[in-house]
């Protein structure tokens, strides 16, 4: 097991009770979506699993270890371990996508050498198999933010790719793209999952993608799990409980 | 389901809680506002409209046990004033009742205030509308006028190197505080150092020392600095120096709490340390910034290196004070042509070079 979230509770100081007691596990090679409406929590579990946050209560297992409050060095050993993509990309907008993706290696970098920007030729090599890995190595020297949308995720997707990572945590990758676009980069995910057996945790927004991707589904509402099981398991009545009574579902091909 | 409608409640009296608490908050700043502001009108009707202006006395009296009488009057009657809840301070902390009582006292009140203020202003400033135009006074404004149109060029050597004294004194003093200025502007972000309690620390002690720095103008970092390193351009550097790291970190750190958050937060999901975070998503979002400022700055520095001149900080100030004090008024024309000239080629130089970084 790769992961074990037990019970876990996250009140923010605002007085927010954002995730209400959840619990799951996650074999090894696992594609794991979370859906839910926006505001049921799922951001605050994948910050609270990759320890963006520090949870208020419960257990986060990964790989065995309990990491719920670890800190400091301990910390940035896991950090390392977890790779993340956000629906904003944040890439570093001013810089090349090379430079973009070398900087998910920094974790084991000295930082004399990160500073100096100074890498050697293993630390190239591997950048560019990442952004071959999702077919963008021909624009490594381009500025990040002369990219389109969905080349700039594919590039934030080699960064975490650069960790070399256990868990791959996305957290509404496609979001800000559009329906064509969506497709093509969750495939990514999807090649990541398949050919280098990286486990995935990803939140989504459509069922339509959760259906075509996923290998289990999560259902969060108000930050407590309502349904867990098969994404074709989800019928009408599950979307309704998920979504409300007013949703429908909208198709994304 | 009872589960959530508990914490509902709960989250109900909290709101509630908070609301009777920041009024009577509000309730303490109003009675302490009104104190002085029944305080400040009893002063200004009585020492500069009274004395000064109908009895005439040039030297005002002046004991304590009077101010002291006139705060105890203040205390009862601005309290029992808020008390009323009728007051402008009542208005301006939101506490106040929402009648016609209110509406006439802040509107009487109100104009009370404005127009005490403006008249013993008027009274201080010995404003003349005769000596603003006696004949002697046009007089000399003319000799001054012509003088200034008919400049003397043969200082114009001497003034040139002043001039370009004056422009290296704000290059300087420019340059040098890049470095110092780059290190504390990272340590006052709040957004850097809000973490944990110790950093918040240094934080704030900073801030302070900044401001309590900037809020003393270059002028008078001049003077002081003239005494400690002997009247020049040295002094007038350090000074510029001063109140620009104290300036700029303000700015920076401005800058580096306006930054995206999202690339911070893709950098330390990383496992990147604290460095690497600021270098590689901090610092490429903020050259840019910070370098427009630095520009404007040095601007900023020539106008302030020639003021500073005036008070014995080197360069072309301090030409055009010895011209003044000798009365030789087409020296002093050429010398002022010549700092409206450079101040406004480095306003160009320095709006264009901003123009094409950006
Ligand atoms: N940093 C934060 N501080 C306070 N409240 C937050 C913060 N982040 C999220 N929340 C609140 O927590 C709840 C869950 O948010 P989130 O995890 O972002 O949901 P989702 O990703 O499913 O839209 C929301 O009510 C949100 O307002
Ligand atoms: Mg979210």
């Amino acid at each position: 097991m790769l992961l074990k979230v037990q019970n876990l509770h996250k009140i923010y100081k605002s007085g927010t009770h954002a995730l209400k007691g959840v619990s799951f596990e996650v074999e090894e090679g696992e594609f794991l979506v979370v859906i839910g409406l926006s505001g049921s929590g799922k951001s605050t579990l994948l910050r609270c699993i990759n320890r963006l946050i520090e949870p208020t209560s419960g257990l986060v297992e990964f790989n065995g270890k309990d990491i719920t409050h670890i800190n400091g060095e301990e910390l940035r050993k896991v950090k390392m371990q977890i790779g993340m993509v956000f629906q904003q990309f944040n890439l570093i907008k001013r810089k090349s996508v090379l430079s973009n993706v070398i900087s998910g290696k920094l974790g084991s970098l000295k930082t004399f050498e990160s500073i100096l920007e100074k890498y050697n030729d293993k630390v190239y090599n591997e950048a560019y198999r990442c952004l071959e890995t999702v077919g963008i190595s021909d624009k490594a020297k381009v500025r990040a933010d002369a990219l389109s949308g969905g080349q700039q995720q594919r590039v934030a997707i080699a960064r975490s790719l650069m960790q070399n990572p256990k868990l791959l945590l996305a957290d509404e990758p496609v979001a800000s793209l559009d329906p064509a676009t969506s497709n093509s980069v969750m495939q990514y995910f999807e090649k990541i999952n398949k050919e280098l057996g990286t486990t995935v945790i990803c939140n989504l927004h459509f069922l339509s993608l959760v259906r075509r991707y996923a290998t289990r589904v999560i259902a969060l509402r108000a930050g407590e799990v309502i349904y867990e099981g098969s994404p074709r398991d989800i019928d009408e009545n599950w979307f309704k409980t998920i979504y409300g009574e007013e949703a429908e579902e909208v198709e994304i091909r | 389901m009872s589960k959530q409608t508990a914490v509902e409640a709960q989250l109900k009296n909290l709101i509630e809680e908070n609301k009777k608490r920041e009024h009577k908050y509000g309730l303490y700043q109003a009675i302490l506002l009104d104190i002085f502001f029944v305080f400040y009108s009893i002063l200004v009707v009585q020492r500069a409209i009274y004395y000064k202006f109908f009895l005439d006395l040039r030297d005002l009296p002046f004991s304590w046990i009077q101010i002291i009488i006139v705060f105890f009057i203040s205390v009862i009657a601005g309290t029992l004033w808020a008390l009323t809840r009728t007051s402008l301070s009542c208005k301006l902390f939101g506490v106040a009742k929402d009648n016609k009582t209110t509406k006439w006292t802040i509107e009487l009140f109100g104009w009370f205030l404005f127009d005490i203020t403006f008249i013993a202003g008027w009274i201080v400033t010995k404003i003349s509308i005769v000596s603003l135009f006696s004949p002697d006074g046009l007089k000399g404004a003319g000799r001054l006028f012509s003088a200034l149109f008919h400049p003397q060029f043969g200082i114009f050597d001497d003034a040139l190197f002043a001039m370009i004294e004056t422009i290296y004194i704000a290059l300087v003093a420019t340059l040098i505080s890049i470095p110092p200025t780059l290190i504390i502007s990272f340590f006052t972000a709040r957004n850097l150092m809000r973490e944990n309690k110790v950093t918040f620390a240094i934080y704030y002690v900073l801030r302070i020392i900044l401001n309590f720095i900037r809020s003393i103008e270059p002028l008078i970092w001049a003077i002081i600095f003239s005494v400690w390193v002997g009247i020049g351009p040295f002094a007038g550097m350090i000074a510029l120096l001063v109140h620009t790291i104290a300036s700029n970190a303000k700015l920076y750190s401005e800058a580096i709490e306006s930054i995206e958050s999202g690339p911070m937060e893709a950098i330390s999901a990383t496992g990147a340390n604290k460095i690497q975070i600021v270098w590689h998503a901090v610092v490429p979002q903020i050259v840019l910034p910070f370098l427009s400022f630095t520009i404007y700055r040095w601007d900023i520095n020539v106008r302030m290196a020639t003021v500073i001149g005036l008070v014995g900080g080197g360069g072309i100030g301090t030409m055009l004070m010895q011209y003044q004090g000798l009365a030789r008024w087409r020296e002093v024309g050429l010398i002022i042509l010549m700092i409206a000239f450079v101040v406004w080629i480095m306003d160009y130089i320095s709006a264009k070079i901003r123009e094409a970084i950006y």
